[in-house]
């Protein structure tokens, strides 16, 4: 018989409705691939689902808290149940950019200076007091964003010093830590890693805004961007952001799958990683199941890949 | 090399007035769409409504979402409404056939009567059945708005009608309320300016009673100021009436319509005082709007649904309006004074609201610091949901306002509500009183 496969989708964080997209698709290829499968939503009763269920493994398509932060990987390493993805340490590490950019660092992959601050640095350190000097460090325009990154919720730029204020309080809204990111313009290019038996780096795909929209706005505009794949970047480039991505896929210690977002500066021609996203949307438009049809791996597959990775740890 | 469109799922309604950016909010996932290239400019000023996105967070059983705008349908008798049900389905093959453009003629017939209670003079004649008010919006940006074209609307205003004006690529120009509704006199302003840009506007739309999400209702005298001032710039009127039945205190004020019958188009619907799953609302329209509206909605669906049109008319043909109604108010100015009970017993200093004397919502004003949007991450995290007050507002301000809903919830349920809110303000504030060293 089959192996049976629990996937874990919906969950409590503010992506629950991305989650079900991407869980209720990865049931279906799931099946289609004649496993057995039950799709659980994950609240606090999970334990007991799981426990009445007893699936041969669990493939996490959760996004943001709790579910791409190492909470859900601790619980299954707990009940002693195989996952898909990351394990505990590299959901930690990704899901906060403030650790994830400090090991970029360390490892020599490049990534916009920052600074990180927490709630309780400014309310019982009086943390704001330093703020001046970030902005004197990182200069004007900044992007200030929380560190958490499993929502793109609360990321605010900022041109103006007098900005900084809102722009905290914003992003505080999202976790109680925050990063303060020197802005670098360029090009938009997220690369997925497939890291089932030996990682490799998925065609790059480039975001870009459609004219008569600023660069960073039109980012968050509906409409105001479009994509190519593969991005329009010379062959050395693309290389090198492949290359990038799998080191910081390696580095942080990912397992199956992640995508690593990053931005071209235009001047330089320098890849700066963002941040890496343990567990990338799956939904039928997602970037990265879209860059694995194009390097002609379909989405049954894709699954498939990841679940037999899995199922051989 | 493949070239593909994106588009961007929000979880707050995207700002985009014209080419301008008002907002950075960002995308929680970006999405291919790859028939972007094929789709009409129209639908680049629609805008997802703010509410809908929250419901996948809001529906969860654990959070205490006062972020709706349903009434309490299990204050109705449902054994009533299953017998209703079982009896109009033996009604031959009308129910579950197509009916007339216009709507069912005795339904039509009841509501020229209960038009009457209002002292609006119509025929079935006059009237247009909808699939709830929302269509009668719908229609009337069809009927009314090309791109570019102006309105004037109360800021803030309901966003179902702004998200529907919108989608016609409309201008809107909202106008600020106060304890008296609209501030008539800004619009007598702004209607002048318009005038000297050689703009008409194409109608000014009001929830005049109770409106949605304000609570507030507009005074006599400026109804009656409004009226004038819309024959004097040569526009039209479209009133919203969803909520004027439900009134707490005295008799409600008169519909607008009432004023100036041949220059207001009155929107109706069944959804707030019987049932929103029914889809059942109307238009009493003057005779030449009357008729566009018709071949507007033939377009749309033909006719709305003979079924639950026989429902509702059955339902209220042995239903006794005034103390159907006076059940229903009677739940709802208990949860209204749950809340506002808790309103003022849980939030700091700095905050306001509103005090309805009708209908479903509570209007919040908080610190300007703050921003509801940003802010309601945090709330989902305390268990409690609400509506940013920019949904409500085309231009993306009102982001330090919200709204709550007390007709939805059980009152212990508001009262813990408005307390995890409050604690959140309050957190929210104190983070900014050390941010601002």
């Amino acid at each position: 018989m089959k192996p049976k496969i629990a996937v874990l989708l919906g969950g409590h964080s503010l992506e629950r409705d991305i989650s079900f997209q991407s869980g209720n698709r990865v049931a279906a290829a799931a099946l289609a691939l004649g496993y057995r499968v039950v799709s659980l939503d994950v609240d606090e009763h999970i334990v007991s689902y799981l426990r009445e269920e007893k699936p041969d493994l669990c493939f996490i398509a959760l996004h943001g808290r709790f579910g791409e932060d190492g909470a859900i990987q601790g619980l299954l390493e707990a009940m002693g149940l195989p996952y898909t993805g990351s394990g505990v340490l590299a959901s930690v590490l990704g899901m906060d950019k403030s650790l994830s950019k400090d090991i970029f660092l360390r490892e020599g992959i490049p990534t916009p200076d920052f600074i990180a601050l927490s709630t309780g640095a400014v309310k019982e350190l009086g943390a704001a007091n330093v703020v001046k000097d970030i902005v004197a460090r990182l200069g004007l325009p900044l992007v200030i964003k929380p560190s958490s990154q499993g929502s793109a919720q609360g990321v605010n730029f900022v041109q103006k010093e007098e900005e900084i204020t809102a722009a905290l309080l914003g992003a505080f809204s999202y976790g109680d830590k925050v990063i303060l990111e020197k802005f670098v313009r360029g090009k938009e290019v997220a690369v997925s890693v497939l890291g089932a038996e030996r990682a490799r780096a998925l065609p790059p795909v480039e975001i870009a805004p459609k004219k008569g929209h600023f660069d960073f706005q039109a980012m968050y505009t509906m409409g105001a961007t479009e994509y190519f794949i593969p991005a329009r970047l010379p062959d050395a480039l693309t290389k090198k952001v492949q290359s990038l991505a799998l080191q910081a896929h390696k580095c942080l210690g990912c397992r199956d799958l992640s995508r690593v977002d990053f931005i071209v500066e235009a001047k330089t021609d320098t890849p700066y990683v963002l941040e890496l996203n343990t567990i990338p949307g799956l939904t039928e438009t997602s970037l990265f199941p879209m860059a694995a049809a194009h390097a002609g791996v379909d989405f049954t597959d894709l699954i498939g890949k990841i679940i037999e990775a899995a199922l051989k740890r | 090399m493949e070239k593909y469109s994106i588009m961007m799922l929000y979880i707050n309604a995207p700002q985009t007035i014209g080419e301008q950016v008002k907002d950075q909010q960002s995308p929680q996932e970006m999405f291919f769409d790859k028939w972007q290239h094929l789709y009409s400019d129209r639908t680049e000023s629609m805008r997802s409504s703010e509410v809908r996105d929250l419901l996948a967070v809001t529906q969860r059983p654990d959070i205490i979402a006062l972020a709706g705008g349903a009434p309490y349908t299990e204050a109705l008798n449902l054994d009533k409404m299953s017998r209703i049900l079982g009896e109009v389905m033996k009604d031959g093959p009308g129910p579950l056939n197509y009916g007339s453009s216009e709507g069912y003629e005795p339904l039509r017939v009841w509501l020229t009567k209960f038009m009457a209670d209002e002292d609006v003079a119509c025929t079935p004649d006059d009237i247009v059945i909808t699939d709830g008010s929302q269509q009668g919006l719908e229609l009337v940006g069809k009927i009314f708005l090309n791109p570019g074209d102006t309105i004037v609307a109360e800021a803030p205003s309901y966003v179902g009608a702004l998200n529907a004006f919108l989608s016609y690529q409309a201008d809107i120009i909202q106008i600020e309320c106060d304890d008296n509704g609209l501030k008539v006199d800004k619009v007598a302003e702004t209607l002048e300016n318009l005038k000297r840009r050689g703009i008409t506007p194409r109608f000014i739309y009001v929830i005049p009673s109770f409106q949605n999400p304000s609570g507030v209702t507009m005074s006599l005298a400026r109804r009656k100021k409004l009226v004038k001032l819309a024959r004097q710039y040569n526009t039209l009127i479209v009133e919203d009436n969803a909520y004027r039945r439900l009134s707490f205190e005295e008799e409600p004020l008169a519909s607008i319509k009432t004023l100036d019958p041949d220059n207001v188009v009155y929107l109706g619907t069944f959804s707030k005082i019987l049932s929103p799953g029914l889809r059942v609302g109307w238009v009493v329209a003057p005779r030449p709007i009357r008729e566009k509206l018709i071949f507007a909605k033939q377009a749309a669906d033909l006719c709305s649904s003979s079924l639950t049109q026989r429902v509702v008319t059955a339902y209220f043909g042995e239903t006794d309006m005034k103390t159907h109604l006076k059940k229903l108010i009677g739940i709802y100015i208990k949860r209204r004074d749950k809340m506002l009970n808790a309103c003022a017993e849980y939030f700091p200093r700095g905050v306001k609201w509103t005090k309805p004397k009708g209908g479903f919502f509570v209007w919040v004003t908080l610190p300007e610091y703050l921003d509801t949007t940003n802010m309601l991450a945090k709330a989902v995290e305390q268990k409690v949901a609400y509506v940013p007050g920019k949904a409500f507002f085309a231009d993306g301000t009102g982001r330090n306002c919200m709204r709550l809903n007390y007709s939805f919830m059980k009152e212990s349920d508001i009262r813990e509500g408005v307390r995890r809110l409050a604690e959140v303000v309050e957190q929210e504030m104190e983070l900014y009183r050390s941010l601002k060293l």
